[in-house]
């Protein structure tokens, strides 16, 4: 399950209204999150969550499930 | 044995050595998180001519073309080698990511294939059910698709394979092709650009003096191999001058810029090419932390090469690197194509690259004035001069030279040209003219010193891959809810990027917000199917693009109308 918040943070680093995005979804599946606003996209929900991402952390996700696992992971830090 | 004085071919080359330096790195393949894979350059031509021994054996020859759709890993390097090898010719296209459409892959490839006249594929297996369905394809030329990484525990086809490339390579020329490398374009456009070794390997010639290559220089790079400034700049210039290639793989470094940072110091790297967004990104989007016991006192030159070189970006990259031993002297431009194998001109190592500030009511008028009034000056960078080997003119519309300091197409000679495109006699004939080259692009000389402004064309350069702007309005304009014919897409500057990004805009009936958002999001989807991202679509009512002469929706009039702030009735 893909948080209210991240989702929020995705789509408006990536400045669109909406799009389903479910925990298998992929970043390059998502309009606008291409090599380009990806790291944009990581700066911001590092600010929101106030976590830091390390970059062998951020290769290793395959989806934007793994990517909420890895904040909750850093949350319950 | 060769020596190094009379290789004629790649091969030979890097052949050499491998006899003369067998134990010195050649490769370093940088994985984040893990060892690096090292590549010595006996150990790479050895486990090259393991891979060459299948190619034979598959019935590959001497000037068929080999595709290597294959992502960016420790094997990519020798296996392209192999293909060299046996006198066959590499073409390194982009891996496909999920994003592209499997329909818009294959009708690229196919439109490649007979463009390029492509022979073979070489890929993965993963990619099988995308790529297989080719060779049935009746406008397909490829003969067969192989997937050399099976080939690595199964013992050599040939076994006497180290005789049989020594008979190949006795019978070659240093005129034969050498590889095949792809001017700009998204799906079908792309322009095959055919070099021989002896282009190859004189322009590695010049090109060294240029930017003063020494035998301890060390690469590092992250740039894609399909794109001339990876394959040229950081992965042939090293090879055949017997030094040092650190490469790490583009989708890496998009994920975690830092590392870049991070192989220079580990690995004391003296030189590496860049676009110019990768200054911001660099500058603007690493953390501190990121940086602990990060040393950059080691690199000599960061090149900025591939898109316009925007000065407030080496500005930002000085300003955030100094304090970790970068010089300013180190920041140097470099203009470049895959026409020419590679370099046109290069800044002067060791000087700090030259900024010119001019006047732009002059330069609206094509003139060239320097001017000290900052409200009303433009600052342009300078690409340097022309290097060995490469003639520079500057021509109007018109077809008459211009004098230093007028600004217009620039058009260049050089020894290591292209012959034309391949196959592709009309688009030859349109840009190359008595042994000249009209790049295209726009720009002027000054003191010696080329400066480049842009595209005469509307290519919209993001991140310095080329857009032909067609290919986004064809897919954008099939979106329901937009007026037939009534789309034009451009490049808009993203001032923190540092490079441009694409937007449209598209006519529309439709004015219900909700239904404008809906459509907004539609265009967006249907650019990803062509792995092109929309980062602005301004949706227009009916007649508001203004025509060209030629009846057709104008790409430069109607941007002009959108930068300068004329957006009444459009919604975005």
């Amino acid at each position: 399950m893909i948080s209210e918040r991240l989702k929020k943070t995705i789509l408006e680093t990536l400045e669109i209204d909406n799009f389903d995005i479910q925990p298998e979804s992929t970043a390059d599946q998502v309009p606008g999150w291409d090599s380009l606003s990806h790291i944009n996209v990581i700066l911001a929900i590092e600010k929101e969550f106030n976590v830091r991402f390390k970059g062998v952390e951020v290769m290793k996700l395959k989806n934007i499930g793994d990517l909420q696992n890895l904040v909750d992971l850093k949350l319950s830090n | 044995m060769n020596t190094n004085e009379n290789c004629v071919t790649l091969w030979q080359k890097w052949n050499s050595h491998a006899i003369n330096t067998p134990e010195k790195d050649a490769v370093i393949h940088w994985i984040t998180g893990e060892e690096p894979g090292r590549w010595t350059f006996k150990s790479i031509i050895e486990q090259a001519e393991h891979f060459a021994s299948f190619l034979l054996d598959a019935g590959i020859k001497k000037d068929e073309v080999c595709a290597i759709i294959i992502r960016h890993n420790y094997y990519l390097y020798p296996i392209y080698m192999a293909v060299e090898s046996i006198g066959a010719i590499p073409a390194i296209l982009a891996y496909p990511n999920s994003r592209l459409h499997p329909d818009k892959f294959r009708q690229g490839i196919e439109g490649m294939s007979q463009r390029s006249g492509l022979d073979y594929i070489l890929t993965e297996r993963e990619i099988d059910p995308l790529i297989s369905p080719l060779i049935h394809s009746h406008n397909s030329t490829i003969k067969a698709v192989h997937y050399p990484h099976e080939w690595l525990n199964s013992p050599k086809p040939i076994e006497n394979i180290k005789e049989k490339i020594s008979e190949i390579q006795a019978e070659l020329s240093s005129n034969d092709a050498a590889l095949l490398q792809h001017s700009s374009g998204t799906t079908g456009l792309q322009k095959p650009v055919l070099l021989s070794h002896k282009a190859v390997l004189e322009h590695i010639e010049n090109y060294s003096k240029a930017i003063e290559l020494k035998p301890d220089d060390k690469i590092i790079s992250w740039l894609p191999l399909y794109h001339d400034m990876g394959l040229i700049a950081a992965f042939h210039l090293p090879l055949a001058s017997g030094i040092t290639t650190l490469q790490i793989d583009p989708f890496e470094w998009v994920m975690a810029p830092a590392i870049l940072l991070d192989a220079v110091s580990k690995e004391k790297g003296t030189l590496t090419w860049l676009p110019n967004f990768a200054y911001n990104v660099l500058a603007d989007k690493i953390h501190e932390d990121e940086l602990e016991d990060v040393s950059l006192d080691s690199l000599r030159l960061i090149i900025n090469c591939s898109e316009p070189v925007r000065s407030e970006s080496h500005d930002r990259f000085y300003s955030r690197f100094s304090s970790y031993g970068i010089k300013r002297e180190a920041l140097s431009t470099c203009y470049a194509m895959a026409e020419t194998t590679y370099a046109v001109s290069q800044s002067k190592p060791g000087s700090p690259v030259v900024n010119l500030s001019i006047n732009r009511l002059e330069f609206s008028k094509g003139r060239i004035e320097i001017s000290d009034n900052d409200s009303a000056s433009k600052t342009y960078v300078s690409s340097g001069a022309p290097i060995d080997g490469c003639q520079v003119r500057i021509f109007n519309d018109f077809g008459f030279e211009l004098d230093e300091g007028n600004v217009g197409e620039i058009v260049i000679r050089s020894v290591s040209m292209f012959d034309g495109y391949r196959n592709y006699p009309e688009k030859t004939a349109e840009v190359l003219k008595s042994g000249w080259y009209f790049s295209g692009d726009y720009g002027f000389l000054y003191e010696g010193n080329l400066y480049v402004i842009g595209r005469k064309k509307d290519i919209i350069i993001v991140a310095g891959n080329n857009l032909y702007p067609e290919d986004i309005e064809d897919v954008v304009a099939q979106v329901p809810g937009i007026i037939p014919g009534r789309v034009v897409a451009f490049g808009e500057e993203d001032m923190s990027l540092g490079s441009e990004q694409v937007s449209i805009i598209a006519e529309t009936a439709v004015s219900v917000e909700r239904e404008l958002k809906t459509l907004k999001m539609e265009i967006i989807k249907a650019a990803m199917q062509i792995d092109v991202s929309i980062r602005k679509v301004y949706l227009a009512p009916a007649r508001w693009l203004i025509k060209s002469s030629a009846g057709k929706p104008s790409r430069k009039a109607n941007k002009e109308r959108i930068i300068s702030g004329e957006t009444e009735n459009i919604w975005s």
